[in-house]
């Protein structure tokens, strides 16, 4: 059963297209996740969804209640949709203490005295700020002061978590931290979340379901493992992850599997399983089609002698290595092309000698290809 | 063989004195400089307070002066008046200037960017004409809202006074007291991230529970320095008061002290006390003012999201009349009627046979008094613009950029200026004039004016240089210095061209500034080196309204003329708020 339903969403700023009728029903306690590069309109539609945005077409529906709908003239204002958000700058009020911060929506509520110290000193425990309330906002570092935010965010146990990048303006190291965080917070509270990202690991590693955007509109829906290894189209490919991509020409369909010739170089034909098409298979139309084989690098084993009995295996020349402490980075020679790849530091290989990469026949991709 | 070598160690001199050379003689002579014309007059207002004899004489020291002046109700009078209309004043203009800047900023209201450029006309408009056009609409016998007032049936008995408290008042907001403020805040409550607000809203607040909530507070620093500006100008304020109080013999503590010292015999040693209190008073004051001004409190700027207007709803409509309302107000009636007082054969008269006339044209542009005034302006304006533009970028480029000893008495000298009320500094330096044997020649001559003038405005000037010098990348001086050219070459050949623009921006506005204030340079001028704008207090004291009109009008297009034209190069003329 679906708690936030978008439904033909459409949004124009000065006649430029921010967001194309898009439609997404999220369940409830899920963690969904909006992704796409800058101007996607991604950050346009949970701005739309908190009612910070007036959308030009289409309706908002938060379980049987209608939030926007542009036909009927309908538009609940954000103060009454009862909905958290960080935003991706904090937003924390400068001239108020933490404990104001985070009392402040419960005032406007009517919750005061004791049974408010109380909600609120419960939420900061919750984000591991006990003890801080009377810091001012400022005087606070990035995670805390991201931490105040959610708290903020969430004192009020609204019915959905709006998060606008709320983990890009922190460090690497306290970005994997609080992304950690976010997803146990989440966990225990099991309220829905709508989460916008521009990045893919952040996506991937703390979404029940991943949309990706592009250009106004939704590329793909999906569950973080199957946008990532089933990619619907190139971009989704593509924004994801590294691909290793190289050119080939069907040669044979069989019931189970597609047999591609490698071109510009030689390589025995590669076998591909035919279940792993139905995500890329559109517009295959058969043999003698050009195509593009493509595989994630951590897919493609490296070998400095071809193994008996493997398949799907590509001779190539190694160029140079670089040590990179956990791992090896191998910049590799296929014909006149060069590929990086990666592989663990256990095994080393010499620059300047042939090596036999291996495609792990589960995780290629077939695509149609121009030419 | 071992050498043995003792190494004695070098003797360390150590002395409070820096090191004699070019950086420090530069330093030593701006702080000269600076101090003598900024510091001396003020300290010969206190000494000559204990002084019972006039300017020129002998002095003959004794409490005279101040038993004198505090033995007279007057005096006492004249500083509670200055007080009471600081207070009365910014207790409506505040607000109201928050009000405004906070629609003009923050919402969706129409025209905002018409209505900021009216608040910026406003402010370069000079008070003489915005008291002068009001007084030709709200004279109590022949103002034109009086008199269209007694022709409406049920309101005829209503009757405005300008020559009242309300009235110095309402000519105090629609001169500059609102409009100062909109440009001081409307672009630090525009730079403020508009998340804050989204936050609230999605907290559960209204979009008038944020204004209140959190928008006007989060906005305290800005509207805290923004207040403290205003108070410290309390006593500084002249003009309105000499035009609109003294007819009734009503004094502030500036029109009182040129009073004091233009009665016969003048009272100077009086005035010289009343002046020492407010020194006293500001000697306490200015430090607290520059330390909160300097200190940042918090930055609420983020350069993330385009501000997001608020949606006023049903409300953007009357916002938005009101808004225009104040702008009419603002500039529009003064203007109008200073046009309309040159132009008419009696301002307001529409039924006289003959309604319009060029015949006060013809007089003034042939009056000798006029082309004189019109001649002392400009070469006092000029003079003030040209030196203190390259003065005062020398200032600030030391500031900024050197590490000489000495920097901070630099800068504390140049705050100075911005509290001292121009009366004052204008009295201080009547008495180094006179009682100085080598100034006593230059008495009666424009250079008193060009040097009054000079001084005027200088904290402004220095602080817009300084926070330039800042921006400009220090690399592009440095890598001058390494190609081996010296400080004054660098200075002359980057710092010079790269800073022109400001430069000029900051010679426009001591322009400005000189041309239209009369406070610093009343004492100073004779009637053969009066000013427009002191030749305008004069005809409008004698009651020669039409010519009045026209010497306003000059001193207009002088004034807001310039900015205009400085504005549509380019030039971005006016004050931020950092």
């Amino acid at each position: 059963m679906s708690f936030l339903r978008i439904q033909n969403l459409y949004k124009t700023f000065d006649r430029v297209v921010a967001v194309n009728h898009i439609n997404l029903e999220v369940a409830e306690s899920e963690f969904f996740t909006l992704l796409g590069s800058s101007g996607c309109g991604k950050t346009t539609t949970l701005r739309m969804v908190g009612g910070l945005e007036k959308p030009d077409g289409g309706e908002i529906h938060l379980g049987d209640r209608c939030l926007v709908s542009e036909n009927r003239r309908l538009f609940i204002k954000p103060e009454k949709r009862d909905m958290g958000m960080v935003f991706q700058s904090y937003a924390l009020w400068p001239h108020m203490t933490v404990f104001e911060n985070v009392v402040y929506p419960l005032k406007l509520r009517g919750i005061r005295g004791h049974e408010a110290e109380k909600k609120v000193a419960e939420i900061l425990g919750l984000v591991g700020l006990a003890g801080l309330e009377e810091r001012p906002a400022p005087a606070l570092s990035g995670g805390q002061q991201q931490r105040v935010a959610l708290a903020r965010a969430l004192v009020f146990s609204p019915r959905v978590l709006l998060l606008d990048e709320p983990l890009s303006n922190l460090d690497a190291q306290l970005r994997e931290e609080m992304r950690r965080e976010l997803k146990g917070l989440q966990q225990r509270l099991g309220i829905t979340v709508l989460f916008v990202t521009h990045d893919q690991i952040e996506a991937l590693s703390l979404s029940d379901r991943i949309a990706i955007m592009k250009l106004g509109q939704l590329e793909q829906v999906g569950g973080p493992e199957d946008v990532y290894y089933h990619p619907a189209t190139p971009f989704v490919r593509d924004f994801l992850g590294k691909t290793f991509l190289l050119p080939g020409k069907i040669l044979g369909i069989a019931d189970q599997q597609v047999k591609v010739a490698i071109q510009q170089f030689d390589a025995s034909p590669l076998s591909i399983q035919r279940t792993n098409l139905s995500a890329s298979g559109n517009g295959l139309t058969g043999v003698g089609q050009s195509v593009m084989v493509a595989i994630r690098p951590e897919q493609v084993e490296l070998w400095a002698k071809a193994p008996e009995g493997k398949p799907n295996m590509v001779p190539a020349n190694l160029q140079s290595v670089q040590f990179l402490g956990d791992r090896y980075e191998y910049t590799v020679a296929l014909g006149s092309e060069t590929r990086v790849l990666v592989s663990p530091a256990s095994r080393y290989l010499k620059a300047g000698e042939k090596i036999y990469l291996e495609l792990k026949s589960e995780g290629i991709t077939l695509w149609p290809r121009e030419g | 063989m071992a050498k043995t070598e003792t190494l004695s160690p070098i003797p360390v001199i150590r002395s409070w004195l820096p090191p004699l050379n070019g950086g420090t003689a530069l330093m030593a002579g701006l702080i000269g400089i600076m101090g003598f014309f900024v510091l001396y007059p003020l300290v010969l207002i206190l000494i000559n307070s204990f002084n019972t004899a006039t300017i020129a004489e002998p002095p003959v020291y004794g409490l005279k002066a101040w038993r004198d002046a505090f033995s007279e109700y007057g005096i006492w009078r004249s500083l509670w008046n200055s007080v009471k209309i600081g207070i009365v004043l910014q207790v409506i203009a505040l607000p109201l200037g928050i009000f405004v800047s906070w629609l003009l900023a923050r919402t969706n209201i129409l025209f905002a960017n018409v209505f900021e450029f009216g608040f910026w006309i406003s402010f370069f408009l000079p008070s003489l004409a915005t008291t002068f056009g009001w007084m030709l609409m709200l004279d109590p016998s022949t103002g034109l809202i009086n008199a269209w007032l007694r022709q409406i049936p049920f309101l005829s008995g209503l009757n405005f006074d300008v020559y009242s408290f309300a009235g110095i008042i309402w000519v105090h907001l629609v001169s500059t007291g609102v409009s100062t403020k909109v440009m001081l805040m409307t672009p630090a409550f525009r730079r403020m991230d508009a998340s804050m607000e989204e936050a609230s809203r999605m907290s559960g607040a209204s979009a008038f529970t944020t204004m209140w909530r959190i928008t006007v507070p989060a906005m305290t620093p800005v509207i805290v320095v923004v207040f403290l500006l205003s108070i410290i100008r309390i006593f500084s304020s002249f003009e309105i008061e000499l035009l609109l109080g003294v007819p009734w013999s009503f004094y502030v503590y500036s029109t009182k002290i040129v009073d004091l010292a233009r009665q016969e015999p003048p009272l100077v040693n009086q005035a010289a006390a009343l002046g020492s209190i407010i020194l006293v008073f500001l000697a306490a004051f200015i430090p607290i003012q520059r330390k909160l001004i300097t200190r940042r409190q918090f930055t609420t700027v983020t350069g993330q999201f385009k501000p997001k207007i608020i949606d006023l709803g049903a409300w953007r409509y009357p916002a938005t009349a009101f808004v225009a309302l104040v702008i009419f107000v603002l500039d529009v009636v003064p203007l109008l009627s200073v046009l309309g007082g040159s132009f008419m054969t009696r301002f307001g008269f529409f039924n006289l046979p003959k309604t319009w006339t060029l015949e006060y044209w013809k007089m003034a542009l042939s009056d000798p008094r006029i082309l004189q005034g019109l001649h002392n302006t400009l070469i006092v304006a000029v003079s003030a613009g040209l030196v203190g533009a390259v003065l005062f970028s020398l200032i600030g480029y030391v500031l900024v950029r050197t590490k000489l000893p000495g920097r901070a008495a630099l800068d504390s000298i140049c705050w100075l200026p911005s509290a001292i009320p121009g009366v004052l500094s204008g009295l201080g330096l009547l008495w180094m004039f006179l009682g100085t044997p080598f100034f006593r020649p230059f008495y009666g001559t424009l250079v008193l004016l060009m040097i009054a003038q000079m001084l005027g405005g200088i904290t402004l000037s220095t602080q817009i240089l300084k926070a330039n010098f800042v921006q400009l990348g220090k690399e592009l001086e440095e890598s001058s210095r390494m190609s081996g050219a010296g400080f004054w070459r660098t200075y002359l050949r980057i710092v010079f061209p790269l800073m022109a623009q400001t430069m000029v921006m900051v010679g426009v506005i001591k322009f400005m500034f000189a041309a239209q204030h009369n406070s610093a340079i009343i004492l100073l001028a004779t009637s053969e080196t009066r000013t427009l704008s002191l030749l305008a207090l004069d005809q409008v004291a004698a009651g020669y309204r039409e010519v009045a009109s026209i010497t306003i009008i000059m001193v207009t297009l002088l004034t807001l003329g310039l900015a205009i034209v400085a504005r549509s190069f380019g030039l971005k003329v006016g004050i931020r708020a950092e």
